[in-house]
């Protein structure tokens, strides 16, 4: 670090007279935060060292605070210190809330509080805290802070200048905090792409099972990982490619808590090639089956990225006229994309992918031809698709196909990949149910159809059970 | 704003907006009004503070059409947001001056405008990215000028104020929305020497271009 953040600090802070948080220091230096925090505490130390005043900080404040919860009516009282001092909601009032019926009359409850404060209200702050667990410099600003909002104005800094660092990658040079339990496909395309991938990917997360799942779904079909690797592939590679837009969406996707696991990103796999329902719900339900899948397929995912990279090619624009152009029958940039587009097209006729819109058309019309594991393959396309569409709103799907009776809002989304699958495999395209139950399978080493089949049909149900409750319609 | 084809009126709409802003802003900063009344927006991406009460919003809204009304004319030069002390004494004014705005005349209003560069293509007359961007900086510099300034005065008010060009028409129709106040306001030599200015920021976004800055008579007694 050295003596540049003496200088940068300066030109910044005094010069430009810019508000200076610590993330923003740090991810300009491209320093560890807490090596930030230290920076700004020197800096400020010794420019109001020379001159009092000089440079004003605000801090930020950990620890536990006392509420006390009036137990006459239930009401959750607030005790501000000072007004010019933001707190974060703690998780723990709305528990204080609802204790009428206690002996006590008034409780007092910990509460866990993160606090910016001024630093001329620095000691008042403190005073306020049961305990604290830490403190460090949060800002540094030359003449003072009159409005504590704008600090909000240096996060959205941070957003839009490195934009095109991959948290993945630089967590540990920043020092992001991590949550061991999130998993996430590691193909990831350029995060501001991502913004056109992300209606594509419905699910972030799924990114990696997709390719996954999507490998496991062509080899079920072709029975055969070789040969369906090279369709899978190129799918996969249009779910990863949708996946990384859909893990930067889904990234607080609500459904995630109801993935299982791993299952949530097999699911997106599925989605996307199942059923062009954009829900990112419903990709959690089909998931289920694929979480063991996850794992293993992450070798595949570079195998399915090059894949994905052709088919990603597609814009959004592309895609949506690819979907409008499902019904009629467009080249596909492989066969046995063709396949899953077949069968895509014939489960969401509306909301296939772009990428995937394509292979769609083409599974509609290879359905017939070809055989079960063709098909089976046609299926996964579809699902991705689905995905890909508009994320979770997914547009109503004008498909003409027999499976959209499944149609439930969100639901369509699960529910068509899940029926798609399922009808594929029994009507003709088998392939979606295989490539489930092949994901599934291929995990335990069975391409058997009929895994694929109860796993469709079970993925269906667990996707009506959740999906209706969030079901758009 | 329109998307296709800016016309003067989507320029200057774009201008009262910000102007709007500014003035909440103002009434923040400088404690016209209490805090507390003041709820937390967002404008241009930009976490702002408008007031809550409905008589202060009503009451800038109608300033704002007022001075819509009379840029469109084309016979603003400057809008002046003063703030006075409880004599009535202007202690501050935010000058924002206009005299860079595209001449469009009344009739040409909605006219959609198109400029060239030299060398014929065609570039933005009002590039939304850039305009926003702009008017984020001068929301945070104005945000921060509380810091500058003197301690604002107690039970201050505020008014707003245009300066005509020397051309111009007064604003004398029946429902007269302006009141007309002498330009000899400005005192003798010694008192502006004394003022001390503030600049916040010159904004350049396409043909919208206008500075802005802060002017603080001199402390008083």
């Amino acid at each position: 670090m050295a003596q540049d953040y003496t200088e940068w600090l300066a030109i910044n802070v005094l010069n430009d007279q810019q508000l200076i948080s610590y993330r923003s220091l740090s991810r300009a230096l491209k320093v560890h935060s807490n090596l930030a925090k230290q920076m700004l505490y020197d800096f400020h130390r010794k420019q109001n060292a020379k001159k009092p005043g000089a440079v004003h900080a605000t801090y930020l404040i950990t620890g536990t605070k006392l509420k006390n919860v009036a137990q006459t009516n239930g009401f959750h009282s607030q005790q501000d210190e000072e007004n010019t001092v933001m707190q974060s909601s703690p998780p723990l009032p709305s528990s204080s809330a609802p204790q009428p019926d206690d002996d006590t009359k008034t409780e007092a409850v910990a509460v866990r509080t993160v606090m910016v404060a001024k630093e001329e209200h620095l000691s008042q702050a403190k005073a306020a805290f049961q305990s604290i667990t830490g403190v460090h410099v949060y800002s540094l600003e030359v003449k003072g802070l009159s409005d504590i909002q704008s600090l909000t104005e240096c996060n959205r800094k941070i957003l839009v200048d490195y934009a095109s660092e991959d948290p993945l990658e630089v967590w540990k040079q920043y020092g992001t905090i991590q949550n061991p339990n999130v998993m996430r496909r590691t193909q990831r395309r350029q995060p501001p792409p991502a913004a056109t991938a992300a209606p594509a990917k419905t699910k972030p997360s799924a990114s990696t099972v997709k390719p996954a799942a999507l490998e496991k779904r062509v080899s079920k079909d072709s029975q055969d990982s070789k040969p369906s690797s090279k369709p899978t592939s190129a799918k996969a590679t249009s779910e990863p490619s949708k996946k990384p837009s859909n893990v930067k969406r889904q990234g607080s996707d609500i459904f995630k808590s109801f993935a299982k696991s791993k299952t949530k990103l097999p699911r997106t796999d599925s989605q996307s090639s199942a059923a062009p329902s954009p829900k990112p719900v419903v990709e959690d339900e089909p998931m289920t089956g694929f979480s063991d899948e996850e794992g293993a397929d992450s070798v595949d995912d570079e195998v399915v990225d090059a894949a994905a990279d052709t088919v990603e090619g597609k814009s959004k624009a592309e895609r949506e006229a690819d979907l409008q152009a499902m019904m009629d029958q467009e080249d596909e940039p492989m066969e046995d994309v063709e396949e899953f587009k077949a069968e895509a097209t014939d489960a969401d006729a509306g909301a296939i992918d772009k990428p995937f819109s394509q292979p769609k058309e083409e599974l509609k019309e290879t359905v017939q031809v070809q055989d079960g594991r063709r098909r089976g393959r046609r299926r996964v396309m579809k699902k991705k698709t689905v995905k890909d569409e508009d994320g979770y709103l997914g547009k109503p799907q004008p498909k003409p196909t027999p499976y959209t009776v499944n149609k439930l809002g969100a639901n369509e989304h699960i529910v068509t990949r899940e029926e798609a699958a399922w009808e594929s495999f029994s009507e003709d395209e088998p392939a979606p149910k295989k490539i489930k139950v092949a994901a599934v399978s291929s995990m335990q080493a069975q391409g058997q159809k009929k895994d694929k089949e109860k796993d469709g049909g079970g993925k269906g149900g667990q996707k009506g059970g959740i999906m209706s409750f969030f079901a758009k319609k | 704003m329109a998307n296709d084809a800016p016309t003067f009126r989507s320029l200057v709409t774009h201008f009262t907006d910000f102007l709007t802003v500014a003035i909440h802003t103002i009434l923040y900063e400088r404690n016209i009004y209490p805090r507390t009344s003041f709820l937390s927006a967002r404008k241009y991406n930009f976490a702002v503070r408008q007031s809550r009460h409905p008589k202060v919003c009503e009451w800038i809204n109608d300033a704002m059409a007022a001075v819509e009304t009379e840029i469109l004319k084309g016979t603003v030069e400057r809008v002046a947001v003063v703030v006075y002390n409880q004599a009535l004494k202007p202690t501050e004014r935010y000058l924002f001056d206009l005299s860079r705005f595209p001449i469009v005349g009344a009739a040409d209003a909605d006219v959609p405008l198109e400029r060239k560069a030299a060398d014929g293509t065609t570039v933005s007359v009002l590039p939304v990215v850039d305009i926003e961007e702009q008017f984020r900086a001068t929301m945070s510099k104005l945000a921060n000028c509380g810091t500058v300034l003197r301690p604002p005065p107690v039970d201050g008010t505020f008014t707003v104020a245009i300066e005509l060009k020397s051309d111009g028409q007064a604003p004398v129709s029946h429902p007269q929305p302006w009141m007309p106040v002498e330009a000899a306001t400005r005192q003798g030599a010694t008192e502006l020497q004394s003022r001390r200015t503030h600049p916040l920021r010159a904004v350049v976004a396409g043909d919208l271009m206008f500075e802005s800055w802060i002017e603080e008579t001199p402390a008083a007694d």
